[in-house]
């Protein structure tokens, strides 16, 4: 799963954590999608088993794999009543239908943009200690006129305690993911707006609840 | 057939036949939890369904001389791949009308809905945002 351009350990060696440049890393400093990788393959090494940064962004891999298989897996089709069909109708019909193109060799194809920003919502509020608030999905032409990759801006909120470093990168590599495995559009740019924190009475359960 | 007595027969296919045999392959396609069409579409089904009619009035179809032109709007889960999903629908849709009636059929997808299964967790959670 090649989803991002990697930096080599002599690059990670020598970027600051908080650096925003073409890769944001882990508070620890890793590659989140090197996490990831390790994680699907169960080569974790030492570092990202003790590390609580790693273990979140292990668990985002697991959460989003775990999250897609079970509900692949389901065959029944909801009951659809008359009064669902009619509403559903008429939501439809109010809504306004932005549509994101999809590559497809056989005809025109398109997403509308609200289902594949639901999911990716749905994804990164199903991870520890971040909530989704809002997401914008576009896919901007390329100059050749095809579709380029897709561009994505999001707010989020945070558990209070969760560390803000690993946050970006974990959701980057969040919806990076998604977009490829659950929508099949390429994503290019990932903006995410932290824009607030919120306390939950539940403890902490999840990674991260050091400050 | 030569003999100029042979009367001369035309075949034409019908829109909603078009229209009946792409519901029928897209609803069949792994991962089409449902057809989704507009208002106008889903009273007419509702009518159909009062009146013992049945037609696909979720399907649009066109036929134009020997290409057909059908445009359909699936609702998936998540799980299966929106793109995947499109392409498989337009090859199998193509395919069916095409073996069907002969004719050459551009398909058009729209994925409208993507169903998510919020766990209760995230739901509770809710009240907070």
């Amino acid at each position: 799963m090649a989803l991002t351009p990697r930096l080599t350990p002599e690059e990670t060696r020598g970027t600051d954590p908080v650096d925003t440049g073409p890769v944001e890393l882990l508070a620890c400093g890793r590659d989140a999608a090197e996490v990831w990788d390790h994680a699907a393959a169960g080569t974790l090494d030492e570092h990202e088993r003790d590390c609580p940064h790693c273990g979140a962004a292990a668990a985002d891999a697991r959460g989003l794999e775990e999250m897609v298989g079970h509900l692949a897996g389901q065959s029944l089709v909801p009951p659809e009543t008359v009064v669902d069909r009619v509403v559903g109708a008429v939501l439809a019909e109010l809504r306004p239908r932005d549509l994101i193109p999809l590559d497809s060799p056989h005809g025109p194809a398109a997403l509308d943009a609200a289902a594949a920003a639901a999911v990716l919502r749905g994804v990164v509020d199903a991870m520890a200690g971040m909530r989704a608030r809002s997401c914008r999905i576009t896919r901007p032409s390329a100059p050749g006129g095809a579709p380029g990759p897709a561009e994505v801006a999001m707010t989020v909120t945070a558990r209070f305690g969760v560390d803000l470093a690993s946050t970006t990168a974990r959701v980057r590599q969040m919806v990076l993911a998604a977009g490829e495995q659950a929508l099949g559009v390429p994503v290019a740019r990932v903006d995410i707006e932290v824009v607030d924190v919120f306390v939950d009475g539940a403890g902490t359960d999840g990674p991260g609840g050091s400050s | 057939m030569s003999g100029a007595d042979v009367p001369v027969t035309t075949f034409r296919v019908g829109d909603a036949l078009v229209a009946r045999v792409a519901a029928e392959a897209a609803a069949a396609v792994p991962g089409v939890v449902a057809l989704r069409t507009d208002l106008a579409g889903t009273l007419l089904g509702l009518a159909g369904q009062v009146l013992g009619t049945r037609r696909a009035p979720v399907v649009s179809a066109r036929v134009d001389g020997g290409q057909a032109e059908v445009s359909l709007s699936v609702v998936t889960r998540l799980g299966f791949n929106c793109r995947d999903l499109a392409r498989a629908v337009q090859r199998e849709v193509a395919a069916a009308v095409g073996a069907y009636t002969g004719l050459d059929t551009l398909v058009r997808v729209t994925v409208v809905d993507v169903l998510i299964d919020r766990e209760p967790a995230a739901r509770d959670d809710l009240s907070v945002r």
